[in-house]
């Protein structure tokens, strides 16, 4: 911050500072708003483009401009305020460059403050940039540059040309004039070189949003919506991606240690187990029983019910009831085993397990006993089975669903940032590698 | 922003699986029933369970 002009706002226009002068080629009025500050002025009846330091206004250079031509969105003359600063409008021109035979243009606005060094900004497609000149000279390496120990990576080298001008131009502007442009970009900032046939000039640019243009100038209606990725668009996704895998891959060991620890600290008490019998012989008998009464101790924790049975091609089933003893509170639940196998034309096969297991949910501790009542197929009269009851054991589904939990918000944040710098780089020098189509084939 | 709020949920997870687990959750569906008689410790055919009826697979490939 200076201490000598703190951000010094505009004189109260127009009155004393504009000068009012008439164009040699048309004798249409021409408005000087910059004070001595412009080389160049337009003439915007007729589209001369006159000397501003000649008091007769020679011509310089005359063009034509087509009737479609787009006015500018912030019309000359219009005076807001940018980074504290007052600015005003003073000159408005159209470039270009031509890329593999395709044309792209964008708007170039000069903005003015007699205490200040001349202001730019920049449109291309909804995209605005707030430029200014370098105050030193960035250091070019291969395909990088550094400016003020920041480092730019080469976006694109082009020539650029002057397509329309309007207004006043604190340089000698042409229309058809050519520079060679070379950017270099480090989101939100944009470092461009312009190499003219006398001077190389570097600018640094800013990635500004319309909506901040459209309330720093108190312009009417809203900014157009940005068209795709900007070259120095900052990323809605701002993350160091690699930094998210960091974080994940410690919360994957958190989780192991978690997993390890809780699974240690378990009691995995096995509070009843027992082999049973089952025989379908007489259909009239009452296949349900009770088992002796267990207990199951500690805090409320899960149960696993464990179900080994000799099938064989063949199934049992079983309808059980954990109920507590003392105040009728019941879970209930079936569990099937069945084990198949045998071979066919594409060899051994085999479905089914001889063993079971499930895990009640959040069972207090009491006094408790299983009633079961199995099922079977006539077909196989006898099946032994055991039933086993552990009271408070791991359940490794929850870790699974953790890893995913975390690994999800990962890759979508990868994903997310990736395809947005990919759209980026999409249109610079340096293309992202593309994967060819099949179906574009002539 | 978005490393912090990882982070906050990333501890959020690890602390939601612990608490799950500490608490014996279980991801079976487990039917629950309230006040079941004494009386079946005595007769157990007198109660009948919800899956009793269940179309059993037996099959095989």
């Amino acid at each position: 911050m200076g201490a000598g002009h703190p951000n010094p706002p505009l004189p109260t226009p127009p009155k004393p500072q504009v000068k009012a002068l008439n164009c040699p080629g048309c004798g249409a009025a021409i408005v000087l708003r910059s004070m001595g500050h412009a080389e160049t002025v337009v003439c915007a009846s007729c589209h001369s483009i006159l000397d501003a330091k000649d008091p007769n206004l020679q011509i310089l250079q005359k063009f034509q401009a087509y009737t479609s031509e787009i006015p500018p969105m912030i019309p000359l003359g219009t005076r807001g305020k940018l980074r504290g600063t007052d600015y005003e409008v003073i000159g408005f021109q159209r470039r270009s460059i031509t890329v593999e035979g395709v044309r792209y243009d964008w708007h170039e606005y000069v903005l003015f403050n007699p205490y200040k060094p001349i202001r730019y900004l920049t449109e291309y497609q909804g995209h605005w940039n707030d430029i200014s000149v370098c105050k030193e000279l960035p250091v070019v390496e291969f395909a990088s540059a550094t400016y003020l120990g920041e480092r730019y990576k080469h976006f694109q080298s082009a020539d650029a040309a002057t397509n329309y001008v309007l207004g006043e131009f604190p340089w000698q502007v042409r229309v058809g004039e050519k520079a060679s442009v070379t950017e270099y970009v480090s989101p939100p900032r944009v470092l461009s070189s312009e190499k003219t046939e006398n001077e190389v000039t570097w600018s640094l640019g800013e990635y500004t949003y319309g909506a901040d243009i459209w309330k720093a100038f108190n312009l009417s209606g809203s900014a157009p919506e940005p068209i795709g990725v900007y070259e120095n668009q900052p990323s809605p996704v701002h993350v160091d991606v690699k930094a998210i895998w960091k974080a994940f891959a410690a919360f994957a060991i958190l989780l192991l240690v978690l997993m390890a620890g809780l699974d240690i600290s378990a009691h995995k008490t096995v509070a009843f187990d027992k082999n049973y019998l089952f025989t379908s012989g007489d259909p009239k008998a009452e296949a349900s029983f009770v088992t002796d009464i267990f207990d199951l101790d500690g805090h409320t924790s899960n149960v696993r019910v464990s179900t080994s049975a000799n099938v064989s091609n063949s199934w049992i089933y079983l309808n059980y009831a954990l109920i507590n003893q003392d105040t009728g509170q019941a879970w209930d639940f079936g569990r099937e085993v069945s084990y198949y196998y045998g071979t066919d034309s594409d060899g051994a096969w085999n479905e089914g397990s001889t063993h079971d297991s499930v895990v009640i949910p959040s069972v207090p501790a009491g006094k408790y006993y299983l009633r079961i009542e199995p099922e079977s197929d006539a077909r196989h009269p006898s099946i032994a089975y055991s039933v086993e009851v552990t009271r408070d054991v791991t359940v490794p589904g929850f870790f699974g669903i953790a890893f995913l939990a975390l690994l999800i918000p990962a890759v979508a944040i990868t994903w997310r940032s990736l395809s947005f710098e990919r759209a980026r780089w999409a249109e610079s020098d340096h293309p992202p590698l593309q994967l060819s189509s099949s179906g574009d084939n002539d | 922003m978005f490393k912090k709020l990882y982070l906050a949920y990333g501890l959020l997870v690890l602390g939601g699986t612990g608490y799950a687990q500490h608490s014996g959750w279980s991801l079976d569906r487990i039917s629950q029933l309230k006040n079941i008689p004494k009386s079946v410790r005595d007769n157990p055919g007198s109660y009948r369970s919800i899956y009793s009826g269940y179309h059993h697979y037996t099959g095989g490939k």
